[in-house]
């Protein structure tokens, strides 16, 4: 069951100049909304930014497994992988641990008791979780540390490892040359970091548009001018010459394969492609053969507004700290809004056995909980102040301009409902410490200046004694005003509406920045989506009750 | 993980036993050596939960063998159990310490050796012998994590066997305060006179 819910627009994705959202039914629109927690706040640019947005630095790599922290001068050298001991499972992916041989057998049938902390070499390594063991691809280890560095050699005279390296060594003269016009001429790409791997990728392609015909359409760089002129200048690369033979390299290639295919027997023999995935280009087809591969590094990373460059989000150096020097974080600055829909929620158990049954908050029956097309429904929208000042708040629901024009005849039919809100402005207290709130509370229900709007005789006809729409509650820092949906006969699928939050607060004043008495006043908008939940037609809804 | 729910979840009187120090537990709770366990108050361990704080460390004297922090929620049917491993010879079972604001959800059983602070578990997870779970990650529903198994802070872990899946916002940490705070309140007693 999915609650009502609010998200939050991040307007990254719009053209500049253009502020509101897309509209809410399509699903497109999903990637520009999100949820209040995953927003950030840009306090120089005033604006809110989103893990799409943002640009993301790398601040420290560590292996998941022993949570070394790898320093990043030789994250490259250890090709991204752990190079202490943490091997992962061809297998299942699980992390592998290594085990040591069986101490020799006494001889007189009793179990003996193993001397040495460590345990007897040889050493293997072994997967808790599917018990592939490495003595299978003979992979053993006569002492208990430095795992990978017993591997070093192995991995060192593997054909791909040296064709990798002489690819490298061929590209470096290359680099240099492209890194040095890159820094004459200013790039078109925005963010310096980038400069290197597309330097890397630039020539790469241009050798790979070279010898397959036809790739040089699909050149990603096209776009660029420095793509352009990377193609053209592709006669400066010199051939490259594999140091292998494609044909012969992969010594398990075409008629053995075949061979092993016809044999096959059961499905599991042959390595999917998520264990293969990992690997380089000499993979095993058969599963039997996958070797345990490092596991790959973890990074952890620090985040800057894309606009300023202001930092956002700056982790502690310590991997495994979940604090941040800088945190900037939307959830302090923006109103946080909350939904319910008062016919959903149960009643409190009368006579139930075991009351804690219902303890994650679900609900079996859905169908009660849908809202019934032909009829209204109030809703109530909490909505807590984070910060320190109280906030003046106006929300309006965004008209739905055009009914959408879809080929789907099912979508075409379905009319738009209508949305009430308060019109006015409302108050939203300030957020205080905890203990603020109990003596504030009792005066502030009497002086509340703008309640009379709730007062207004608006649609109560079904109950006349509670108000629908208008300002509900107010209790600390959180406000609940009501709300009221009509749906229309016809109105199926989500209600989903945009939502335009605009609020005032009032900075307070600068000791000397401004000699008037008058506290500068803030104005602060943005975009909301709201989902009510599902409408379902009536018909449907009688037969669910019996 | 629904913060804005402020749906009540409502026990029975009879049923639950409250310390001096907010801890709530179930008297339909099995729990096995209450002196070897230390639970850091406002911790919530509902019906048919097992803790086993009996299968302590051999040798003489008083000794921790689950220690759980404040805010912490222990579901139905969850088993806590000490991991334990032959060394040297020597069978031992080795303590367990859980931090704050934890929770545990139903059917899963827990032999890890240490589970941070702000951990999420869901239902029907199998938490392996001495695996370290670090703060402020999230191991989603039905999820195995085999023993050994190292889960780095802030990520979330997922399958079977349990893998990385993701990171998790760097708002994390005050999230899953802030809900265990508030389903701790949400937690309510309902009085035997309302029946």
């Amino acid at each position: 069951m999915s609650a009502p819910t609010v998200k939050y627009h991040c307007p990254c994705g719009n053209a500049d100049n253009v502020r509101t959202p897309p509209p809410p039914h399509l699903p497109s629109s999903a990637y520009s909304f999100h949820d209040l927690h995953e927003l950030f706040f840009c306090e120089e640019c005033d604006a809110v930014r989103c893990n799409r947005c943002v640009s993301v630095e790398v601040s420290g790599y560590y292996c998941p497994n022993c949570l070394f922290e790898v320093p990043s001068a030789s994250v490259r050298a250890e090709k991204n992988r752990c190079a202490r001991s943490c091997f992962m499972c061809p297998n299942c992916l699980n992390t592998l641990q290594l085990v040591s041989s069986d101490p020799p057998d006494p001889g007189d049938g009793r179990l003996s008791i193993p001397v040495g902390t460590v345990g007897e070499s040889p050493f293997f390594l072994y997967c808790n979780h599917c018990r592939w063991d490495s003595t299978d691809v003979n992979i053993t280890f006569e002492k208990a540390t430095g795992l990978a560095a017993q591997l070093q050699k192995f991995e060192d005279a593997a054909p791909d490892t040296l064709e990798f390296d002489r690819l490298k060594e061929y590209f470096e003269p290359v680099l240099r040359a492209s890194g040095a016009t890159s820094s004459a001429v200013p790039s078109s790409a925005a963010n310096s970091h980038h400069l290197h791997s597309t330097s890397i990728t630039a020539a790469a392609s241009a050798a790979l548009a070279r010898d397959i015909p036809g790739v040089s359409k699909y050149n990603p760089l096209g776009r660029s001018t420095r793509g352009k002129d990377k193609s053209s200048k592709k006669d400066d690369v010199p051939e490259y010459k594999t140091r292998l033979d494609v044909s012969t390299a992969y010594a398990a290639g075409g008629e053995q394969d075949v061979e092993f295919m016809r044999h096959l027997e059961e499905d599991r023999d042959v390595a999917t492609l998520e264990q293969r995935w990992g690997a380089s280009w000499a993979s095993p087809v058969q599963a039997s053969e996958l070797r345990p591969l490092r596991v790959p590094l973890h990074s952890k990373r620090s985040k800057r507004c894309p606009q300023c460059t202001h930092i956002l989000i700056k982790p502690e150096q310590k991997a495994q700290t979940v604090r941040y020097k800088i945190k900037l974080l939307a959830v302090n600055y923006l109103p946080n809004i909350s939904l319910s829909l008062p016919h959903r929620q149960t009643a409190p158990p009368t006579d139930r056995r075991s009351l804690t049954k219902s303890t994650t908050g679900e609900d079996d029956d859905e169908a009660n909980k849908a809202m019934q097309a032909g009829l209204t429904y109030p809703f109530h929208i909490a909505i807590k102040n984070p910060m320190y000042d109280p906030i003046q708040i106006r929300l309006s629901p965004q008209r739905m301009h055009v009914p959408q024009v879809t080929s789907d005849k099912e979508k075409g039919r379905r009319p738009p409902f209508a949305i009430s809100l308060p019109t006015t402005s409302f108050q939203v207290a300030a957020f205080a410490d905890e203990w603020g709130y109990d003596d504030e509370e009792d005066d502030e229900l009497d002086y509340l200046d703008d309640d009379d709007i709730g007062h207004r005789p608006k649609k109560e006809r079904e109950k006349p004694k509670a108000k629908t729409v208008g300002v509900l509650e107010k209790k600390g820092n959180v406000t609940v005003i009501g709300g009221e949906v009509v749906l229309g006969k016809e109105a199926r699928g989500n209600v989903k509406f945009n939502m335009l939050v605009k609020y005032q607060y009032k900075l307070p004043e600068d000791q000397g920045d401004s000699p008037s008495k008058k506290p500068v006043v803030k104005d602060f908008e943005f975009y909301t989506v709201v989902d009510l939940g599902p409408v379902v037609a009536k018909e449907e809804r009688r037969i669910d009750d019996f | 993980m629904d913060l804005n729910d402020d749906t009540p979840v409502y026990y029975s009187k009879a049923e639950f036993i409250e310390t001096d120090t907010g801890n709530k537990v179930s008297r339909r709770a099995t729990i096995a050596g209450p002196q070897n366990i230390i639970l850091g108050g406002k911790t919530i361990i509902v019906s048919q939960a097992i803790i086993r704080g009996d299968l302590r460390r051999s040798g003489a004297g008083h000794t921790v063998v689950i220690s759980l922090g404040r805010y912490c929620l222990v579901q139905e049917y969850c088993v806590l159990r000490p991991p334990y491993k032959t060394y040297r010879g020597q069978f031992n079972y080795y303590p367990m310490k859980i931090g704050n604001c934890v929770h545990i959800g139903a059917n899963s059983i827990v032999e890890a050796a240490s589970v941070g602070d702000h951990v999420q578990i869901g239902k029907n997870c199998v938490i392996g012998k001495f695996a370290i779970i670090k703060d402020c990650a999230k191991i989603a529903d039905g999820t195995i994590i085999p023993p050994n198994t190292v889960v780095p802070a802030m990520a979330e872990f997922e399958g079977s066997p349990g893998r990385f899946v993701r990171d998790l916002p760097e708002s994390r940490s005050e999230i899953v305060e802030s809900f265990t705070k508030k389903y701790y309140s949400r937690f309510q007693m309902l009085e035997p006179a309302r029946r």
